[in-house]
């Protein structure tokens, strides 16, 4: 069969030879997006711009899973929903009586941190977001959302779930944003052991139930069970939200470091709801009540 | 000539139709089962039309499904347009197979295409996938008669 496509170059080389020319060509040029798009953004901002005209296709692709999830809804047994509805208000309860001891502890930190002429505290606004669709490429630590610029969403912007830390905003678009999951193994979040307060970076493995701490100090106090949390610095995450707990702590004499394995808390491969931390507003000391001698 | 004409957008729709297949979003356990839509719509396009699908528009078709799953660009583009090279270059002999062992050939193009994939991975520090990163390519030899003969039957009727 001729081939259509061939012009001039099979004149020097052949049919055969053309068709391995051009397969080489495309080969190479395909290398070079990849190279491009792994060291460099220009090609991240072009995908980003295309993936923003393509929002409705996936929102049409999402919409039998929704619309099954809906009926799934629908017709739930009358005792599950009972069922479920006797479990959230247990956990209402409990999270209830948390917050009271949380409120008043907040307001005696506060005290006490006007007492020591302190910074200010912070408090935080969330906003409520559902993930639409995780990345079909097993290797890409991301998943979509369903709030995008005009919820106010910001790339950036630290994303958790109820038990820690899920990551950060990459990609923005109208509805809908990206998230780059805290396990993806280019993403490093600032940390810091609460126990003894030393400061370092959680790297992701690629492993959804895995972090690691390289630069841990081969002496340093760090043990399995101890809760990781961030750190603040680097101002992208804020201070003192959960991130995971010491699972495994290897010590090699050879090395400058040991290797602190961490079992996030968050559920990067299983949860569905996430909150964006929205808004860090600083809040003013309340005076200490003045005490009558 | 109008016939191929109207195969052509057979070809393309078909086409467009995988790309949305592999985006749908599937229950937690199927998704490591997902077939590779997209490389069987262009096989069995470049295996029996042979020049409706260069190179060219096996790269494009690429891209556009990098740039829809997420993953590196170019990626895909790639793996597709190795894999309409190799039937390209094989396609009278594959033409000629019995349709067991055609199926055979088709394995062995994808199961190719999954070791290009990994040995990317590799180059990108990323860590090795689990066993069943290579469940796919036999999922999609399963679904590889029946695709044949919807695509086949769909062009007919385009040819009609």
């Amino acid at each position: 069969m001729a081939n259509t496509e061939s012009s001039g170059s099979s004149r020097w080389f052949g049919e055969e030879g053309a068709r391995t020319a051009r397969l080489m060509m495309y080969i190479l040029l395909a290398v070079v997006l990849m190279s491009m798009d792994q060291r460099g953004h220009y090609v991240a901002k072009i995908r980003s711009t295309v993936q923003v005209a393509f929002e409705p296709v996936f929102f049409l692709v999402g919409w039998p899973a929704s619309a099954l999830r809906t009926l799934s809804e629908q017709f739930s047994s009358r005792q599950t929903l009972i069922a479920d509805n006797r479990q959230l208000q247990q956990q209402l309860l409990k999270t209830a009586a948390a917050v009271q001891t949380q409120a008043a502890l907040g307001q005696e930190n506060q005290r006490l941190r006007h007492l020591l002429q302190a910074t200010h505290g912070r408090a935080y606004t969330f906003l409520f977001a559902e993930m639409i669709r995780v990345d079909l490429d097993p290797f890409s630590h991301k998943v979509w959302i369903d709030r995008g610029a005009k919820e106010g969403v910001f790339a950036g912007q630290a994303v958790i779930d109820g038990l820690g830390i899920v990551g950060q905003v990459e990609d923005v678009m109208g509805n809908s944003s990206s998230v780059r999951l805290i396990s993806d193994p280019d993403h490093a979040l600032p940390v810091q052991i609460n126990r003894t307060g030393l400061r370092t970076v959680a790297y992701g493995t690629g492993k959804t139930d895995l972090l690691l701490l390289p630069n841990v100090p081969l002496q340093a106090d760090v043990s399995p069970g101890d809760m990781i949390v961030t750190s603040g610095l680097g101002d992208r995450f804020p201070p003192g939200f959960p991130v995971g707990e010491v699972e495994q702590v290897q010590r090699d004499g050879g090395e400058t470091f040991a290797r602190v394995y961490v079992r996030p808390f968050a559920a990067l491969d299983r949860g569905r709801e996430v909150l964006l931390i929205e808004r860090v507003t600083k809040v003013e000391p309340v005076p200490a009540p003045v005490e009558e001698p | 000539m109008n016939t191929s004409r109207e195969s052509r957008s057979v070809m393309l729709l078909t086409i467009v139709a995988a790309m949305l297949l592999s985006l749908l979003p599937l229950p937690e356990i199927l998704v490591p089962l997902k077939p590779y839509w997209v490389a069987l719509v262009i096989i069995y396009w470049s295996l029996e039309t042979g020049g409706m699908i260069n190179l060219g528009m096996a790269f494009l078709v690429g891209l556009g499904l990098d740039i829809l799953s997420g993953s590196l660009m170019g990626m895909h583009a790639l793996s597709l347009v190795v894999m309409v090279f190799l039937v390209q270059r094989f396609r009278y002999r594959l033409r000629f197979f019995p349709p067991w062992q055609q199926a055979l050939s088709v394995l062995g193009l994808l199961v190719n295409d999954r070791i290009i994939l990994i040995w990317i991975t590799a180059l990108l520090g990323e860590p090795m996938p689990t066993w069943q990163y290579w469940l796919p390519p036999l999922i999609s030899i399963a679904i590889w008669p029946w695709l044949f003969l919807l695509l086949d039957s769909l062009r007919a009727r385009a040819r009609r």
